[in-house]
């Protein structure tokens, strides 16, 4: 996929405010593959329904959005489960990683569907992060810095051609976001993908192309 | 698959499945005991293939006033065609007597020397359950089918056998067998050989084909044989008809009140089995509802993790299938076990038909397979769905 469109997209909540100032809301915009976005927001601007209204899982919206020139509104359950699979890789602020399972198992259950990361790539980063002695541990016992790096490794587990990050380095220190950033935008460009990113006031540092204020 | 499985098994009430199984374990048992035992059952019904269920005999009543008076004991044409009227009454045939002399003897070389004056009746032909070859008589021949009363065999079994320790004999090796047959009257004597069809345990009385009867009667008897039949054969609707009892008590007639019985004894079996196989599946029913709710409850607690692998990029059909197979393994499992203790509980009744008929061939297990396996696949594919709908609404849910 190599263009998402928006086109006077807006969440249903907003419909009845006439205060809405942003750069994508009620806006035309697009986002190219291979480019780096930033999308600075502040709370409550809608930034994670940004993300959930582009990967399908909420349809709260009025306007369009389009991948490639189709409307998604018409993509099938199986449609959806494809581009989970091998388009679009999310990182949720909310990270949705299962606290049962060890760090490596959140991984694997995802790669373990795509196939698609050597399991030393995922020792690699695991490396690169400070976690490798957390491995094996729970998930639910680790702190959530901890958690996020996971969250980004199993979000790395897959084919895509967008990454969307929202609000990857909350919890992080600076030299863990810059290398969080650097895996990022190294795997971005293996993969030729184009990375999505929010903040709302931290940012990972990367040459951005464009920047948004939600 | 193994890690989600190690995810989704969270929260699995063990309880609450050993419960399901146990309770659909005892009415999927019911039901197939239910099924197969009636099945069983009318196998053992079946014995008399010589005569439907629907068939009834009736005669006159014999009491000491009419043999004093010498009241008559037959039929006239106008009782006959009173009878045909009911509504209750499909046809009526009339039995006829054989107006001469018959001795039969039974040879079994060395061990079983058995001679018998005797008789013969004669019923038309379509009364009679047996392929029409084998029921057939040409004339000239010296061959006459036998359809001899169950009766008689157990009296020799049972009594004869028994007493002079002899070898008791079965249907089958008594129908190999030939009876000697020397006919008398009317100053001619005829031998033949009888063949031996079956036994009937609802004929009291020898048959041989009418068309036999017709051509010995003319030969055989002297002139006036037009007598009037004493014995009809009717075939009825429903023998289980009250109308049937108050018509025969109004005319004084009696019917082989037996077969009656019987007949109603089947009707309230049956009744009797259709009751047990409805609670039967009332409690499977019930126990479905339990697996149901066990399994939605575990999709309501688990409803984040199954949401997230959805999220991560799960298709639904993946994340139902943990469920689908452990539900679908349950009933699976519930049906194999079932299919044991039903056919160990129906070695106990079997061993009791067998002992009581020995001639009762054991049926298949068929019925109860099939029905066991609709029910499988009925639930497990109820199942199946249920499960892929409430993965469903989770995935809508963001709607």
């Amino acid at each position: 996929m190599d263009k998402i469109q928006l086109i006077d997209t807006l969440p249903n909540v907003f419909v009845n405010r006439d205060d809405v100032v942003s750069d994508i809301w009620n806006k035309e915009v697009s986002f190219e593959r291979g480019k780096l976005y930033l999308v600075e927001a502040n709370s409550g601007t809608g930034k994670s329904s940004l993300c959930s209204y582009i990967y399908g899982y909420r349809h709260d919206y009025q306007g369009r959005i389009l991948f490639d020139g189709e409307d998604v509104r018409l993509y099938s359950t199986s449609r959806w489960t494809d581009i989970r699979q091998k388009r679009f890789s999310l990182l949720w602020q909310e990270l949705r990683i299962f606290p049962e399972l060890t760090a490596l198992e959140n991984v694997n259950i995802k790669n373990k569907l795509t196939g698609y990361q050597k399991k030393t790539q995922i020792l690699e980063w695991f490396e690169m992060l400070g976690i490798a002695d957390k491995l094996d541990a729970k998930m639910g016992r680790m702190s959530f810095g901890q958690q996020q790096r996971v969250a980004l490794i199993r979000a790395l587990c897959q084919p895509f051609d967008f990454l969307f990050v929202d609000e990857p380095i909350s919890h992080l220190d600076d030299a863990n976001s810059d290398i969080m950033g650097r895996i990022m935008a190294a795997e971005a460009k293996r993969q030729g993908a184009g990375i999505i990113s929010t903040s709302i006031g931290k940012h990972i540092e990367l040459p951005y192309d464009q920047v948004f204020n939600l | 698959m193994n890690l989600v499985w190690k995810l989704l098994r969270q929260h699995i009430s063990i309880p609450q499945f050993v419960g399901f199984f146990f309770a659909n374990l005892v009415g999927v048992v019911i039901i197939l005991l239910g099924v197969q035992f009636y099945h069983d059952f009318q196998a053992l019904d079946k014995e008399d293939s010589f005569m439907k269920a629907s068939y009834l005999i009736v005669n006159k009543k014999i009491s000491a006033f009419s043999t004093l008076t010498g009241a008559q004991q037959t039929f006239s044409k106008s009782d006959v065609a009173d009878l045909k009227n009911e509504d209750f009454v499909e046809r009526v045939g009339a039995f006829t007597p054989s107006s001469f002399n018959v001795r039969a003897r039974f040879d079994v070389q060395g061990f079983v020397n058995f001679s018998t004056e005797m008789f013969f009746e004669s019923v038309p032909d379509d009364f009679v359950d047996v392929a029409s070859e084998a029921w057939n008589y040409q004339e000239g021949s010296t061959q006459i089918p036998i359809i001899l009363p169950k009766n008689y065999l157990d009296l020799y079994n049972f009594g004869y056998a028994q007493g002079k320790g002899l070898p008791k004999l079965s249907e089958g090796i008594l129908g190999a067998m030939k009876l000697k047959v020397q006919i008398a009257g009317n100053g001619e004597v005829g031998d033949f050989d009888g063949r031996i069809v079956g036994f009937s345990s609802r004929l009291n009385t020898i048959l041989v084909p009418e068309k036999f009867m017709q051509w010995a009667n003319l030969k055989y008897a002297s002139s006036e044989n037009t007598k009037e039949p004493t014995r009809l054969i009717m075939e009825v609707n429903n023998p289980a008809d009250e109308r049937i009892t108050a018509y025969l008590q109004d005319h004084d007639y009696e019917t082989d009140k037996e077969k009656l019985d019987a007949s109603k004894t089947t009707f309230i079996l049956r009744v009797i089995v259709s009751i047990v196989m409805v609670i039967g599946a009332v409690i499977s029913i019930l126990s479905f509802y339990i697996l149901m709710l066990s399994v939605f409850l575990l999709v309501q607690k688990n409803s984040t993790k199954l949401e997230n692998l959805l999220l991560i990029g799960y298709s639904p059909a993946k994340v139902s299938f943990p469920y689908q197979t452990l539900t679908v393994g349950l009933n699976v499992l519930v049906f194999i076990l079932a299919v044991v203790i039903m056919c160990v509980a129906r070695n106990y009744y079997i061993g009791m038909f067998e002992s009581f008929f020995p001639d009762y061939t054991v049926p298949d297990i068929l019925p109860a397979l099939g029905v066991g396996l609709a029910l499988l696949l009925i639930v497990s594919i109820f199942n199946i769905m249920a499960v892929y709908g409430k993965v469903m609404s989770i995935w809508k849910r963001k709607d």
